[in-house]
């Protein structure tokens, strides 16, 4: 998979994967963004299960 | 050698001379970056020194975990907030876009060398504040709640404000001539407050208080772990006290304000203020918790003027604060029954308070941004009483909302038996404590020894 956004290093700037597709972009952020806020319910729900024994 | 070619040479040596300035100004950077993080490994040391062994993990978790959830809604919401919010509460947009998570410059870019050593700089600063608010709720929050409250505090509220009042253009410093070198006010009071906010609602820990209000001391299982934390705390302040300082290329040194300063300075009066805290503690406490704590105080009582006072007077300053701390902290838990764990609060918030409210008492220096009036006692005192409120009014809000949902507390029975045990599929010490262990109280399960 090419995800190089250059083709050649003279006069490069932006130069990380996907930079020059938004839409891959957004895809990646909203997967991270996703996964940090579904670890936060999961451990929500972790607690609930484990403090069971405990109430 | 022609003129055309005298030109081109002066032209390379230009661009040579502003490449290596740039570079340099990049290896500054990375590097205090690099000892802020040993600021972490001593809240990590501090904090499970400060809990009991059957908790000593569960805070260690606790700490690694606010650092981690910081750095990733750091990079999606908080350093936008940095870039765009230093008017108040209506964003500039423009200002804002470079901070943007999909922006060309939140990414390598061969044309920016500045923005992700900046933001670099920035979530450990971030990262400093949840691990200030972590201490003072030890062994008793819930780690999804304690994980949510972090990220509001790093990634949000301490950021906020940065912007209004640790920024070039923030209107603290642009409307009241707000002066504070050293983040005393968005770092400090914002996170010492906020803890307070958030302990107000948590309550105490079982057994803090006897039935009649009288305190009662819960002794952490390391106090030699906790007092490394917290001279670790202070070797990476270094790096935190080197990352406010603005490096020019051919220039001289300024503040985040763009007034000039000089690493000189600060290092006149952070040591001073180093050294003054700890005799100002030693002298009420008699003992070495509270005379590390009390150097932390004293530095944050001398942070915003660090690169302005005469360091005797930063000494001073040092002393008052390490003075201070021990007092309110302890005017806090008889007076109002509050168990910040570690004194946070009075550490940091408290020392920060005397630090932004002290440089008002001493003012008078100009400011270099348009419009801006000097350093004055009232701009000083007003700007105190904003971070204070942007620390509290969270903290305490959200903090409440949590406790009336029965989010924000693990339950009685879990408390008791040790978060370790509930929380953490691991013993701190597995050999050692079972094997010396004689108490009949206590009980060993999986592995961990634990006090009931």
């Amino acid at each position: 998979m090419n995800v190089s956004p250059i083709t050649t290093w003279e006069g490069a700037e932006a130069v990380f994967t996907f930079a020059d597709n938004p839409t891959a972009i957004m895809i990646i952020l909203s997967l991270s963004m996703a996964v940090t806020l579904g670890t936060i319910i999961a451990s929500v729900k972790h607690e609930n299960n484990t403090y069971i024994d405990y109430k | 050698m022609d003129q055309v070619e005298t030109a081109q040479k002066i032209a390379e040596l230009q661009n040579l001379i502003e490449m290596s300035g740039t570079i340099n100004m990049e290896v500054f950077y990375w590097w205090c970056t690099g000892l802020m993080v040993i600021i972490h490994a001593g809240f990590l040391a501090y904090e499970m020194g400060a809990s009991r062994l059957k908790n000593a993990l569960a805070s260690g978790v606790k700490n690694i975990l606010a650092f981690a959830f910081i750095i990733p809604t750091f990079f999606f919401f908080g350093w936008w907030i940095y870039l765009a919010m230093y008017n108040g509460f209506t964003p500039d947009f423009e200002a804002g876009a470079a901070g943007l998570p999909w922006s060309s410059n939140m990414g390598p870019n061969l044309a920016d060398n500045a923005s992700g050593i900046f933001w670099g700089a920035f979530v450990l600063f971030a990262a400093t504040t949840a691990s200030i608010f972590s201490g003072a709720v030890i062994e008793r929050i819930r780690m999804s709640s304690f994980i949510i409250l972090a990220i509001i505090l790093g990634s949000v509220v301490w950021i906020l404000a940065a912007s209004w009042g640790w920024h070039p253009q923030g209107w603290l410093t642009v409307d009241w001539g707000f002066h504070d070198f050293g983040a005393a006010g968005a770092v400090h009071m914002v996170a010492g407050f906020f803890a307070l906010g958030v302990t107000i609602n948590l309550g105490a820990r079982i057994g803090r208080f006897a039935p009649d209000g009288t305190p009662l001391p819960i002794t952490g299982h390391s106090v030699p772990m906790s007092i490394i934390g917290l001279m670790l705390i202070i070797v990476g302040f270094f790096g935190f006290l080197g990352g406010c300082i603005i490096y020019t290329t051919g220039g001289q040194w300024t503040t985040i304000f763009g007034t000039p300063t000089t690493l000189s300075s600060i290092s006149f009066n952070t040591l001073m203020a180093f050294s003054g805290g700890i005799i100002g503690s030693y002298v009420i406490t008699r003992q070495p918790f509270w005379m590390m704590s009390g150097a932390l105080a004293g530095i944050f009582s001398a942070a915003p003027g660090l690169d302005l006072y005469y360091p005797p007077l930063a000494f001073l300053m040092g002393i008052t604060g390490g003075i201070v701390a021990p007092l309110a902290d302890k005017f806090l838990t008889n007076k109002f029954k509050i168990d910040d764990a570690v004194g946070a609060f009075a550490v940091h918030g408290v020392g920060g308070l005397i630090g932004i409210v002290g440089l008002g008492i001493f003012s008078g220096f100009p400011n270099v941004i348009e419009g801006a009036p000097a350093i004055s006692f009232m701009g000083q005192l007003k700007s105190a009483l904003v971070m204070a409120s942007l620390g509290f009014i969270p903290g305490f809000g959200l903090s409440y909302v949590m406790s009336k949902m029965g989010a924000l507390r693990v339950p009685p029975k879990a408390e008791e038996a040790g978060l370790d045990l509930v929380e953490v599929p691991l013993a701190a010490y597995p050999e050692s404590v079972p094997a010396t262990s004689q108490d009949p109280s206590t009980t060993t399960t999986n592995g961990s020894t634990v006090s009931v």
